[in-house]
This record gives C-alpha cells, sequence and structure tokens, in this order.
C-alpha cells in the first residue's frame, strides 16, 4: 500500500482550518490544561495526578476530538465526498488522526509544563504515550463512525472520558472486588503502571509487557476500525 | 459503441420492500443516459449501487467493464464524478478552500479550480463561505467539485434541482460541452425538459422497474397520436386529427390563406410518463 503524504496533508490541512473555526470541539483542550493548573497550584504532584491529567488528555483531547471531526464528516455528508475520492482508508484516517495526534501532544507538553512532570526516561514515556495514542484515535475513530451527529459524539464519547479518564480511581475498586481485576489491564491503568516502573529507575526491558499489551489494545483496536469503516462504506 | 455501464437484471431490497427490481440497461461510451421516474422509483439507489456505495440483491452491473463490488478503489474512483442529494462540503470553509482540498486529492492544478468555478458562475465567490451560501449557489459549488478532475463518467443525481433557470441554462451548457468532449454522463432527473435538452436517451424508472427506453425523439413520435394543431390567422387554434380526415381541413385551411402555423402533436416527456405509469414525476 502505498500512502500518498499530499493527500493526507491536505486533509490534515483543511482539518485545522476547519477545527480552529469550530470552538465546540476544539475548546475541550481546555479541559486538562485547567486540571493541570487546578492540580499544579496545590503543590507537588503525584505520579497518580499527573497521570489523572494524561489520561484525561487522551480521553477527551484525543478520543473526543477524533470522534467529533468524524461524526461531523458524517452528519454533514462530507465523509462520502472523500470515500469517493481517489484518498485510501489510511490516508483519510491518516489525514484526521494527525490533527487530533497534534492537538494532543501539544495539550500534553502545556500541561506536563504546568505540573512539572519530569520523567526519569522520557524516551519509555514517549513510546507508551505514543502507542496509548495510537489506540484512543482509533477508539474516537469508532465512536465517530458509529454517531450519526456530533452532538451524539459528545454523548457516546463520555463514558469514555470517565473510564480511561478516572479511570484510576477505579483501581480502588479492584481491591474490594477481585472480578474488575481486568481493569488493570486498561491502558490508562498500564500507562501509570509504566510510569512508576520508569520512576523507580525500571528501563525497557522491565517494562515491555506492559508496552505489549498497551500495543495490543492499540492494534485490536486499529482493526476494529478497519472493519467499521469498512461497513461504512456501504449504506 | 462501447458500453460503460452494463446493468443486467439488478435488484435491490430492503427489509420486504424491494427497490429495484429487473433492472437492464446499458451507457455508452460518450452518451448522455437520463434516469427518469418520481422521487422513491429507485434512481439514487441504482446510482448508489453503480458507484459501489451499496450492494444489490441480486443481478450484475458493471462499470468501465468492472463489477461494482470492485469499484471502491482510487484508481476508478478517479475516472468517476458523484453528485448525489447527500454529497456535502464543509461548512466553516470558503468555497475554495473546499475546491483546494479535492484539488490536492485528485492531483490536479489550481488553474482547473478557476476553470470549474468560471463554468458554474462562481468565479467571483471563492472566497465566500460555504455555510452563507444560497441553496443554488452550492448545489453548484458540488458540482463544481464533481466536475474538478474531468471525470470519464459523471453521475449526475438531480443536478440543477435546486438552481434557477438562468444557472440551469449555463450548467447545460456545461455538461453539453463536457459531453461533447467525450464525458460520458449519467443523470436522474424530475425534470422533463433537462432531460430532453440533454439525453440521447432516456430510462422510465417507476416503483423500481424500467418501463421504457429509448430516444427521447422516439418517445415521443412513438406515444403521438398523429393529430395536429392549426393556429389560424384569426388567432384561434384548431386540432385536427391525422390522417386523410386531418389533411382534408388542412387543405381548406391553406386554400383560404387562414393558416399562420402548424404543429404535431407529440407528447412531452412528462406526458408519456404519466401514460405509462399513471404517476406524475415528482
Amino acid at each position: 500500500m502505498i500512502l500518498s503524504w499530499k493527500r493526507i496533508y491536505a486533509i490534515f490541512q483543511k482539518d485545522m482550518k476547519d477545527l480552529s473555526k469550530n470552538l465546540f470541539v476544539s475548546s475541550i483542550i481546555i479541559l486538562p490544561i485547567m486540571m493541570a493548573f487546578l492540580y499544579g497550584a496545590m503543590g507537588e504532584a503525584t505520579i497518580d495526578l499527573h497521570y489523572m491529567i494524561i489520561n484525561l488528555t487522551l480521553a477527551s483531547v484525543t478520543a473526543f476530538i477524533q470522534c467529533a471531526v468524524i461524526a461531523e464528516e458524517k452528519e454533514k455528508h462530507t465523509l462520502r465526498g472523500l470515500m469517493l475520492s481517489p484518498a485510501s482508508v489510511a490516508e483519510i484516517l491518516g489525514g484526521k488522526s494527525l490533527v487530533s495526534f497534534i492537538l494532543t501532544v501539544v495539550t500534553l507538553v502545556v500541561c506536563m509544563m504546568i505540573t512539572g512532570y519530569e520523567p526519569s526516561n522520557m524516551l519509555i514515556i514517549v513510546v507508551a504515550l505514543v502507542v496509548s495514542m495510537l489506540f484512543y484515535l482509533a477508539l474516537g475513530t469508532i465512536l465517530g463512525l458509529l454517531s450519526r451527529t456530533v452532538v451524539e459524539a459528545s454523548v457516546i464519547i463520555l463514558p469514555v472520558i470517565f473510564l480511561f479518564g478516572f479511570g484510576s480511581m477505579l483501581m480502588l475498586l479492584v481491591e474490594k472486588v477481585p472480578a474488575l481485576s481486568f481493569i488493570e489491564y486498561l491502558p490508562n491503568i498500564q500507562l501509570i503502571e509504566i510510569a512508576y516502573d520508569v520512576e523507580a529507575g525500571l528501563g525497557f526491558g522491565d517494562v515491555w509487557v506492559n508496552l505489549v499489551v498497551l500495543l495490543a489494545w492499540a492494534v485490536v483496536a486499529t482493526l476494529a476500525t478497519a472493519f467499521v469503516y469498512k461497513k461504512k462504506e456501504m449504506d | 459503441m462501447e458500453n460503460i455501464i452494463e446493468v443486467k437484471s439488478l435488484a435491490k431490497v430492503f427489509g420486504n420492500q424491494p427497490a429495484l427490481e429487473d433492472v437492464n440497461f446499458n451507457v455508452k461510451k460518450g452518451e448522455t443516459f437520463g434516469f427518469l421516474g418520481p422521487s422513491g422509483s429507485g434512481k439514487t439507489t441504482t446510482i448508489k449501487i453503480l458507484t459501489g456505495q451499496l450492494l444489490q440483491t441480486s443481478g450484475e452491473a458493471e462499470v468501465f467493464g468492472v463489477k461494482n463490488s470492485a469499484i471502491n478503489n482510487g484508481s476508478y474512483r478517479r475516472r468517476i464524478g458523484v453528485l448525489s442529494d447527500n454529497s456535502g462540503l464543509y461548512q466553516r470553509l470558503s468555497i475554495e478552500d473546499n475546491l483546494k482540498l479535492y484539488c490536492d486529492l485528485y492531483d490536479v492544478s489550481k488553474q482547473r479550480m478557476e476553470e470549474v468555478l468560471e463554468l458554474v458562475n462562481l468565479g467571483n465567490e471563492k472566497k465566500k463561505i460555504v455555510s452563507k451560501l444560497s441553496k443554488g449557489m452550492t448545489q453548484r459549488v458540488l458540482l463544481a467539485r464533481t466536475l474538478l478532475h474531468e471525470p470519464e463518467l459523471l453521475f449526475l443525481d438531480e443536478p440543477t434541482s435546486a438552481l434557477d433557470p438562468a444557472n440551469s441554462k449555463q450548467i447545460h451548457e456545461g455538461l453539453r460541452r463536457l459531453n461533447e468532449k467525450g464525458t460520458t454522463i449519467f443523470l436522474t432527473t424530475h425534470d422533463m425538459s433537462e432531460a430532453e435538452t440533454l439525453c440521447n436517451r432516456v430510462a422510465f424508472l417507476n416503483k423500481g422497474k424500467i418501463q421504457l427506453l429509448d430516444e427521447p425523439k422516439a418517445l415521443r413520435r412513438q406515444f403521438a397520436d398523429g393529430s395536429l394543431t392549426v393556429e389560424l390567422k384569426n388567432g384561434q387554434f384548431v386540432t385536427l386529427p391525422g390522417g386523410a380526415e386531418g389533411a382534408e381541413e388542412v387543405y381548406k385551411y391553406m386554400s383560404n390563406n387562414e393558416v399562420e402555423s402548424i404543429h404535431s402533436n407529440e407528447p412531452t416527456l412528462g406526458d408519456i410518463f404519466v401514460e405509462i405509469t399513471g404517476r406524475e414525476l415528482v
């Protein structure tokens, strides 16, 4: 499969311009930044606190923006135009994901600067965050494809923001209800575990299992995205 | 002449509701083919099947000699242009930004964008934001986008439905020029004069079935009753039957130098549609 950078960039450019005029969607980046200010002002933040903001950014900025821009393309019948053009699935979703990806990176950097998060091993954290972003982009795309309107998308994304954004609080439940132990394998919890390991001075050789779990989430979600997209390509 | 579209025994059922039944037709290269029928007759379903957006329940549909199920790939998409009732534009962006995106997707020059904007009479409006456009202007932008990459085959679903007569005329001229250059056009419309003006052949679709298929002229002749209307110099109109009886009457009026004009009474495509289906084309 040969990807055309020109087509990916054209979709990215269009989405950037469109999103800059769509405050309903783009203003979501304020949410994690405000939380970062709030918690940053409370003194030295813990890993759990840093990752509450990071996970909230991934769920609200990455997944929501992706979900909303895809849902709007469906609502306004513009996705059909892209599907009927020579752009491939990878080019369309690649271009659209690039916008959410860049906004997420900017939001994460701003939040980390506000809360003063400086990981001991930046490379591991960057790899873990990028793999996590792939998962959230795929999740946002699926939900966007399943939504009929932007309003529907903004409702359908709420459980995602709750589960993944504030999911670390659910860990308290795992101790009381063992049946919920699967929560430990959620991508947001894996990310926190990696962060703790990194701060404990562990390297790639020690966190690879968590990275593989994260990657598995990303791969499964990407395959599911391709399946849903193919389904939606047909009326 | 080579067939660009071939449809054999095509059927589509939604739930228990048949949308298309045993539809057979072909469209030749360079032809403008009209698909005429009222709302819900299956026109859009046919376009969706032919463009790979929908799969048929049974039967065959080929475009460029390729099965419709396989047409969903970049190289074929580049050869077709689709304007349908569910085509949309980016409302917050300008006309120019909307078209620029498609210039890049189809690898088309910005010069071509200017040409199509002129064709749809929007050359001076390109900076306008789409959400501020009237329905007619939006339709013209969509048409410009469809024509941007000079497709070999155009699917146009009611292309002038929202346009005023002046803009419709301009679009018709543009489509005629494209057709003269070799573009094959598959057109659905309610507008009988549009069909008569543009189409080499038309098919009447009613309740998912093709009722008639021929050249507009041939259809009108076939359904003509042979009668004549004579306009007399005193302003009166007289309808006369065909054959010897009518000829005698015409001769009489002509001998007396009373005739202003004589017209054969051919039905319009709309009249024929009503006669065949018992339904109006709305």
